[in-house]
């Protein structure tokens, strides 16, 4: 099971440099002109392209074909954002002061309990 | 907006940083250096001290005469050794996180030889057995024909217990790691176990003088895969312990097994 | 800001923060390592590695619990937003400290094992139905992930290739990997840590940075009604040289801006990564981002050359004395006339 996972990591991993040696040596100058002429900065992408790159084809595409309705770019997440520091702030109390509670400190060290003799072969008393 | 100061207003790609604004990032600057300073050190000096366990390779390779138990986990009560007396029990692990079960099995009950480096932690001794096919031999025939062969400690039951402690894995609590306990260790723990090291149990209390165990289940055999889901934390249990040597063994009944 | 792409815009701001950055952070293992153990009476020292693991994890924890601090403060108090202006290279920076803490645990904890590492950090511990014992180094792969996933998409080409909210909704992902790391401490070390000098730091630290949260949060002046004219207010409500931000309902802001006896209506994201341009300032006669320090001349919404950034703009008009803005906006970098204040 965890060998199976590693292997699909793997394979994803694979997959995403096979995608950024495409994309950052010829895609990246179809579809953004500050790239043109810019390779230095290029290797910087190579990890964000393997790690993110079902992301970087369906954007590449929709570059591609001119799907870019502009609006979408100065509408924030705002609301999205208000509601995960909300969230947050919530959250943090209640892991923290819930970790707190179940902490195994105090009274807890029960003396050892003799439940049953042994055999009294021996004739001896334990403790 | 020809005012210089802008109002305090901060731009980055500006040299021009505003004169009051320059003394408040100086200002946060060292407290921030002199903060995580401070936190370093106030987290640093107060981490729980992890005991005196430890691989004493300042002692060299031991090399240790005794009778092979390999059952619930290999365990060797020494009949002639340098350091320890005969009768004493030495748990046995190789190396790593590896047990020496596949080794210890046809040797089981005969006298063997084992060598390799000692891990002490108060009164529980482990040897992590050397690899190779010298870490753990059949000692030769006793040259005097009429010795009785030394044998297996006959166990001695102390009855049923009900005890309060922590299962560890015997290797890593013996000073492999420390600290080598806790759940920070846990994946540790259970990793070390499955490998095949033996378990312990740590109790809060002791019984006829004694609060570390070795686990064995109910039969008295291996009862690792059991125990997985209760290490690494206090937790009660109840068993028969019985004394094998200067050893207790604690056959756990995991059905009683719960965490505090 | 564009023009062609390097790997870091260098200029003396950002070297000062990084070299701040640096040395807060070689401080911090410093102090850990090297100083704090020889005050420690220890009947023996801790294993270096965990003594490593210690020191790095803690310090990525507070390092994220400083940056998630940053975008409250600087909301609360202005003097704060130079800490804003780099903090990508702050976010950066605690990406390799908590990779090498998860570095440490895997070459101590997952090594010396019969089972590969990786795998090992994946079935080692399958106690997920408890609470107590709770795998817990899931929730610090999932914070380390997220980190990983923010520090290799901090360059700029990524804000421009996946639009800034794209980009933004990413990198929104640290508040539950935050979520995350507090539980990854909390199931592990603060369980095991007798004295409570790391439970009042770690604790302290987390409780700031919801408290900061809750008190940071913003409230919109609302726009009501459907009405395609909206309702800005008075002229004399705005400053000189600044702005009145109004929302246009969902996640739309405009940024109404006064200067030199006029007024101008931009959106009031900017074009780099969404920053509140009505935070900002006139300077040099161009609307400037309080984030990173991106212009755009109010009238059109284009920055100047040769930059070409542009902004969406939007019509005003006068009712009384009362400025209404229009609700659709207009193409990025569209001229409009400005409204002269009578």
């Amino acid at each position: 099971m965890a060998a199976g996972v590693v292997t699909v990591l793997q394979i994803y991993g694979m997959a995403g440099l096979a995608v950024a040696a495409v994309f950052l040596a010829w895609g990246i100058d179809r579809v953004d002109q500050n790239a043109r002429g810019a390779f230095v900065f290029r290797p910087l992408l190579i990890p964000g392209v393997a790690l993110l790159w079902p992301l970087v084809l369906w954007r590449w595409g929709a570059l591609e074909r001119g799907r870019d309705p502009w609006a979408g770019r100065y509408r924030p997440p705002r609301r999205l954002q208000d509601w995960l520091g909300i969230g947050l702030a919530a959250a943090i109390p209640v892991i923290l002061f819930g970790a707190l509670l179940i902490r195994q400190e105090g009274p807890l060290e029960r003396p050892a309990e003799l439940l049953e003799p042994p055999p009294a072969a021996e004739g001896e008393a334990d403790r | 907006m020809s005012d210089p100061d802008r109002g305090g207003f901060f731009i980055g790609w500006s040299n021009k940083l505003p004169d009051r604004l320059g003394l408040f990032l100086v200002q946060a600057a060292a407290v921030l250096v002199a903060g995580l300073a401070g936190a370093a050190f106030a987290i640093g000096v107060t981490q729980n001290d992890p005991g005196d366990g430890a691989f004493r390779f300042d002692l060299g390779r031991q090399t240790i005469t005794g009778v092979l138990q390999a059952e619930p986990y290999p365990v060797l009560h020494v009949t002639e050794s340098e350091r320890y007396p005969a009768g004493h029990a030495i748990m046995l692990s190789g190396q790593g996180k590896r047990g020496v079960q596949d080794r210890a099995a046809p040797l089981d009950g005969q006298l063997v030889v084992a060598s390799g480096v000692i891990l002490t932690r108060g009164p529980l001794d482990m040897l992590q057995v050397r690899g190779g096919d010298q870490g753990l031999i059949a000692a030769e025939a006793a040259p005097d024909a009429n010795a009785v062969p030394p044998g297996v400690p006959v166990p001695v039951p102390l009855g049923r217990w009900r005890l309060t402690g922590e299962i560890c894995d015997g290797k890593c609590y013996a000073g492999a790691m420390r600290p080598g306990q806790g759940l920070s260790h846990r994946a540790c723990a259970n990793l070390c176990l499955t490998g095949g090291v033996p378990p312990v149990f740590v109790a809060t209390d002791t019984v006829d003088g004694q609060a570390f165990f070795l686990i064995a289940g109910p039969d008295g055999g291996p009862v690792t895969d059991r125990i997985l889901d209760h290490t690494a934390m206090l937790v009660e249990v109840e068993g028969q312990i019985e004394r094998r040597g200067d050893l207790l063994v604690f056959r756990i009944d995991p059905a009683t097994l719960e965490v505090l | 800001m564009s023009v062609l792409y390097t790997p870091v815009q260098w200029n003396r701001n950002k070297f000062l923060y990084d070299g701040v950055l640096l040395a807060g952070v070689v401080a911090y293992i410093l102090v850990f390592l090297q100083v704090a153990p020889l005050f420690v009476d220890a009947t023996r020292p801790v294993d270096g590695a965990i003594l490593r693991m210690r020191a790095f994890g803690t310090c990525a924890f507070l390092m994220l619990t400083l940056i998630l601090c940053i975008g409250p403060l600087a909301r609360l108090d202005r003097r704060f937003l130079p800490l804003l202006y780099n903090r990508r290279h702050f976010g950066v920076l605690t990406c390799v400290v908590a990779a090498t803490h998860a570095l440490q645990v895997l070459g101590w904890y997952y090594a010396f094992s019969p089972t590969p590492r990786l795998e090992a950090l994946l079935s080692a511990n399958t106690s997920f139905g408890q609470v107590l014992g709770f795998p817990f180094e899931v929730f610090g792969i999932f914070a380390l992930l997220v980190l990983t996933l923010m520090a290799v998409t901090s360059h700029d080409f990524w804000l421009s290739f996946l639009t800034a909210p794209v980009w933004k909704a990413l990198h929104l992902l640290v508040y539950p990997a935050y979520a995350a790391v507090v539980a990854h401490m909390a199931l592990g070390y603060l369980q095991d840590a007798k004295n409570p000098a790391f439970a009042l730091l770690a604790g302290g630290g987390a409780l700031t940075v919801a408290g900061l949260h809750l008190a940071a949060r913003r409230r919109d002046r609302a726009a009501r009604g459907a009405a395609d004219w909206v309702t800005v207010g008075r002229p004399a409500e705005i400053a000189d040289g600044r702005a009145r931000i109004v929302s246009l309902g969902g996640d739309e802001r405009v940024a109404v801006f006064r200067y030199d006896g006029r007024l101008s209506a931009v959106s009031n994201a900017c074009a780099h990564q969404n920053g509140p341009l009505g935070e900002g300032r006139i300077v040099d006669g161009c609307i400037t981002c309080p984030w990173h320090g991106f212009q755009y001349r109010p009238a059109d919404g284009c920055s100047p050359a040769p930059f070409t950034e542009r902004i969406p703009t939007y019509r005003l008009k006068l009712d009384g004395d009362t400025v209404l803005v229009h609700r659709t906006a207009n193409p990025p970098g569209t001229p409009v006339e400005p409204l002269a204040i009578p």
